[in-house]
């Protein structure tokens, strides 16, 4: 009986993905004073795509064909294991945290060599970039949420963020600055602003975009389902850390869940009208900055409170 | 509670190394000087009596109004000094050596603090500060900037002092007041007449006295 | 009691009064009169005629009273100096420098000797910090673009040097923390009498902080630049101030940090550093000595040089540690003669490059020839002082067998030697093309500046050959201490 409400909600998460990024765009557009598409517009190009022919390079191998395809599915398997709201996650087991990192570097990984496939520079710029960044990303996610397995003892997802309460008063320092630290990584990861603009197309300036610019049809239908799951994905992964309440009720679990959503996608809005698109090279500097955040927190709490 | 200051302590210092803006270096040393006043308060709150509370409201009044105040009027905008700081090494080289300087740091006091009645996170975050205001001074180039890297650290000194030697006030108010005394004197006389008798005000300017 | 009314608080009225404006002439008189009787007073402690009844908060022990006689000594003849000094041309000397001359001089003095004689070192920091402030403005003197460089980077350089220096101190409090000296307040003789009490770990980073610290203020490389820009740039009389007597305020920090560890475990390895930092500053001086074209400069390397040397013996102890309290003795008296005659160059030749003073020998013949004189003196020729003490040094590495360091403390001053000559002899000898400009072939007087020079020099030779016993008496005191 668990299994099949587990598999339920994970299925609405699925479907919710695509409204998520809808509600972003229409308050980015809200917010600079113009009307904006509708919250659903997502849905419907994801249909238009479906329906649509898929091309291929004439340089394009095998790859091109495997890549949106594991893309899609390794990011699918990373959400099974992440906690959503407090429910506990299909997938779950000590460690897991670990796996959740490297799908979603296996799901980039793909997105690389399928850019990189297709033989035209373009694709090729924006992955090397793409590359360079998640380089830099990584310590993020290991030394943040490395710190909190630390303090807990728990390596698996679920563990830790059901073993965050409030104790500690202390704890909602280290709390809200981890959070931000991931707020970060979530705008690397997903290639929003201020890291890139998911709407330029100036083959200077982007990053995410181009990689699947040579990309139509089914593959491209795979790809953007992908980009909306991983802003959900990471989104909620951000909300987790405010789930110090340990609610045992699902009602107020979700609505709670849905109200630190609600603040995200503020903040994300908030964050994407106001600043422009940061220098290139000043951007590993400032993934560097969040990382070591999270070095910090845990020199501070794994030295001295054991 | 304290932890939770030496934190912020830290991650203003994180802030410093990032930061591109005379400006900014400014905010860090007033958030740094307002955090030090709720350090020093902290113990205390428990035994209340004006003359405790003297000192704490010195160094506020002086560290995070009076002096950046004056910095920021006469200097920056009396002598419309640009808003960027130049650097002598890389920004991205710059926060990867203070990150690493943090880490020894903190490893390092957690070593001595088993032998001598220390508290290591205050201590840890005192000296980093301290060596983090050293970086500044050595890797900077303007002038105005010098003077911020030493105002910080000045500030991990005074923490040091309360870290350390927390049953001596004598002590650390002697630090203080003198150190304060120097920059005022550094700045307001220095700095005023280098701008007015130099062209601009970088340190690259005071290279005519090397070999 | 009295006495302690003398050096300290004469200055302090003097140094106060002098801010209000007034006759020159007879600031200078009265500053001149408050120093004979501060030398006059210092002799007396010296000898042990006035054994002042001292708070806690003084110390009046051998140090005090070598490093004191040294200050007072050289200070007389720099107010001497001054006003002759004072009253060069206008483009020379500033009208707001001169008024405030007198009182920096004497706050200078009444900071100085506080620091010499205090028992605390909270006290003796806040002492040190106050010279440097009343330095600053001397250093400003003539008000232009480079002495405003030279004073910025001393007084910051100096700055962040007593910041690192204030942090060994608080190391020295933890050092001392849960034993009664910590009650009982932090005071030098406290912490010199239960050092064993210490906590050694502590002790050591306090020594290390304290050390590198004042190295600035003292000119031991590597923190040697601020020293050298200072002097380099300032006017004479300032620089033979301070090479001569700030140095040493300085150096007493460390001895006083030596005192305390002497006796424990720390003590060898606060030698070893005191070894390295001579030898380095042996190492600075050489290089530096062969690329510098400023002569004022190659004065200032030559005291790093001379620093160096000093701490090098204090670190070996023994005979050498003796060799090094005469070198200090000594290296006061030359330095002033040296910068005083490079202050008669500068005047006449109106420029600090090398390259553009030839001939002093001929038109400057007093100066010339005490430039020369003290330049063999510094160079450690007999029968001048230096070389006496340098040969003490020498005997010191020999008795504890460290012929390494013996070969290279000899080969790096052979080179100094070398470097120091070329320039010097470059400057007394040679026809330099601005002969042609037109400058005053004028007959150089003998002022005030040639006396004290002669008068230095000549008591540099007597007391190299001639050492009273009152002095040897005290250093051996010294030895003493050191070697509990």
């Amino acid at each position: 009986m668990e299994i099949i409400s587990k598999i339920l909600i994970y299925l609405i998460f699925i479907l919710a993905a695509p409204l998520f990024i809808g509600i972003v765009n229409k308050l980015k557009a809200r917010s600079t004073g113009r009307i904006g598409p509708s919250i659903f517009q997502a849905y419907y190009d994801l249909r238009r795509l479906m329906r649509k022919e898929t091309i291929y390079a004439g340089s394009a191998s095998f790859l091109s064909r495997l890549a949106p395809v594991v893309s899609f599915v390794s990011i699918l398997f990373a959400g099974m294991i992440l906690p959503i709201g407090f429910t506990r996650p299909l997938i779950s087991f000590s460690g897991d945290l670990i796996l959740f990192a490297y799908l979603l570097g296996l799901s980039r990984f793909f997105q690389i060599l399928g850019a990189m496939d297709i033989g035209s520079s373009f694709e090729g710029m924006g992955a090397a970039r793409e590359a360079t960044f998640a380089v830099f990303a990584e310590p993020i996610y290991f030394f943040t949420l490395g710190s909190l397995a630390f303090i807990f003892g728990q390596t698996s997802m679920y563990g830790i963020f059901h073993s965050i309460t409030l104790k500690d008063p202390s704890f909602l320092v280290f709390i809200v600055v981890a959070s931000i630290s991931v707020f970060f990584l979530m705008i690397t990861e997903t290639s929003r602003m201020p890291v890139d603009d998911p709407n330029t197309h100036l083959e200077l300036t982007m990053i995410h975009e181009v990689m699947i610019l040579d990309n139509s049809g089914q593959d491209l239908f795979l790809y953007q389902y992908s980009a909306y799951l991983k802003i959900l994905i990471y989104a909620t992964f951000t909300s987790n850390f405010f789930n110090p309440f340990n609610a045992q009720n699902y009602v107020v679990g979700f609505l709670v869940y849905l109200a630190v959503m609600m603040l995200l996608i503020g903040c994300l809005v908030w964050v994407e009208t106001m600043l422009g698109r940061f220098k290139m090279k000043s951007i590993p500097q400032y993934l560097l900055f969040a990382a070591s955040i999270g070095i910090l927190n845990l020199l501070i709490y794994s030295f001295f409170r054991k | 509670m304290g932890n939770v200051l030496n934190i912020l302590f830290c991650l203003s210092l994180l802030y410093l190394a990032t930061t591109t803006r005379v400006t900014g270096y400014l905010k860090v040393f007033v958030l740094q000087s307002i955090l030090l006043f709720f350090i020093v308060m902290l113990p205390l709150l428990s035994h209340f009596s004006v003359f405790t509370l003297l000192l704490p409201l010195t160094i506020l009044i002086v560290k995070a109004i009076l002096i950046p105040g004056y910095i920021r009027k006469k200097i920056i905008y009396e002598l419309e000094i640009k808003t960027t700081i130049e650097s002598n090494i890389q920004q991205f080289n710059f926060l990867l050596l203070t990150v690493f300087t943090m880490v020894a740091v903190f490893v390092f006091s957690n070593l001595i603090s088993k032998d001598a009645a220390v508290d290591p996170v205050p201590f840890a975050a005192a000296f980093s500060s301290v060596v983090t205001g050293l970086y500044v001074i050595i890797f900077r180039k303007k002038l105005i900037v010098h003077v911020i890297g030493f105002l910080v650290m000045e500030n991990g000194i005074f923490l040091l002092g309360i870290a350390v030697a927390s049953e001596m006030p004598f002590l650390i108010e002697l630090g203080m007041l003198l150190d304060i005394f120097v920059v005022v004197f550094l700045m307001g006389i220095a700095i005023n007449k280098i701008s007015s008798t130099l062209a601009a005000d970088e340190v690259s300017v005071l290279d005519k006295l090397k070999n | 009691m009295l006495v302690l009314f003398y050096i300290l608080i004469l200055p302090l009225l003097a140094g106060g009064l002098f801010f209000i404006p007034g006759n020159k002439k007879l600031k200078y008189q009265m500053s001149l009169l408050v120093s004979v009787i501060h030398l006059a007073a210092s002799y007396m402690i010296f000898t042990g005629f006035a054994q002042p009844v001292v708070s806690q908060w003084f110390r009046i022990d051998a140090f005090s009273k070598l490093f004191l006689l040294i200050l007072s000594h050289v200070y007389f003849w720099v107010v001497l100096n001054s006003w002759h000094f004072i009253n060069q041309p206008d483009l020379y000397s500033p009208e707001k420098s001169r008024k405030i001359f007198f009182s920096m001089m004497n706050l200078y003095l009444f900071a100085n000797t506080l620091a010499l004689i205090s028992n605390h070192l909270g006290l003796y920091w806040v002492a040190l910090e106050s010279t440097t402030l009343t330095v600053a403005p001397l250093i400003y003197y003539y008000r232009n673009k480079e002495s405003l460089e030279a004073m910025w980077k001393y007084l910051f350089l100096i700055s962040v040097g007593i910041a690192f220096a204030f942090i060994g101190i608080l190391f020295l409090a933890l050092s001392a923390h849960g034993t009664d000296i910590f009650e009982k307040g932090l005071f030098l003789s406290d912490l010199i009498e239960g050092s064993s009490r210490l906590n050694m770990v502590w002790l050591k980073a306090g020594f290390i902080f304290i050390f590198a610290g004042l190295s600035t203020k003292a000119g031991i490389a590597p923190m040697h630049p601020g020293e050298v820009d200072a002097l380099s740039n300032s006017p004479s009389p300032v620089a033979a101030l301070v090479s001569a007597s700030l140095s040493g305020t300085a150096l007493i920090g460390i001895f006083r940090l030596m005192q305390i560890t002497a006796g424990t475990p720390v003590h060898q390895f606060a030698q070893v550093l005191m070894i390295t930092g001579g030898v380095v500053s042996l190492l600075v001086a050489l290089v530096f000595m062969f690329r510098v074209t400023n002569y004022k400069r190659m004065i200032a390397y030559s005291s790093v040089e001379h620093i160096g040397l000093i701490v090098l013996g204090a670190g070996i102890g023994g005979a050498a540690l003796i060799g090094s309290m005469l070198h200090m003795i000594y290296n006061s008296l030359n330095k002033t003669a040296m910068f005083l005659m490079a202050g008669n160059v500068h005047r006449r030749y109106k420029s600090r490059e090398s390259g553009d003073v030839r001939g002093v020998l001929k038109n400057m013949k007093w100066t010339g020839i005490l430039f020369m004189t003290a330049f063999l003196a510094v160079i450690a020729m007999p029968p001048f002082g230096l070389f006496f003490s340098e040969l003490m040094i020498f005997r010191g590495l020999v008795e504890q067998e460290r012929f390494i360091l013996l070969g290279v403390v000899l080969f790096v001053l052979l080179f100094i030697f070398i470097g120091m000559s070329r320039q010097t002899f470059a400057i007394l000898y040679g026809k330099s093309e601005r002969e042609s400009e037109g400058i005053e072939e004028v007959n150089e007087k003998f002022n005030i500046t040639h006396f004290t020079a002669l008068a230095l020099l000549v008591l540099l030779a007597a007391a190299g050959l001639f050492m009273p016993d009152t002095v040897t008496g005290v250093i051996n005191q010294i030895a003493g201490e050191l070697n509990r």
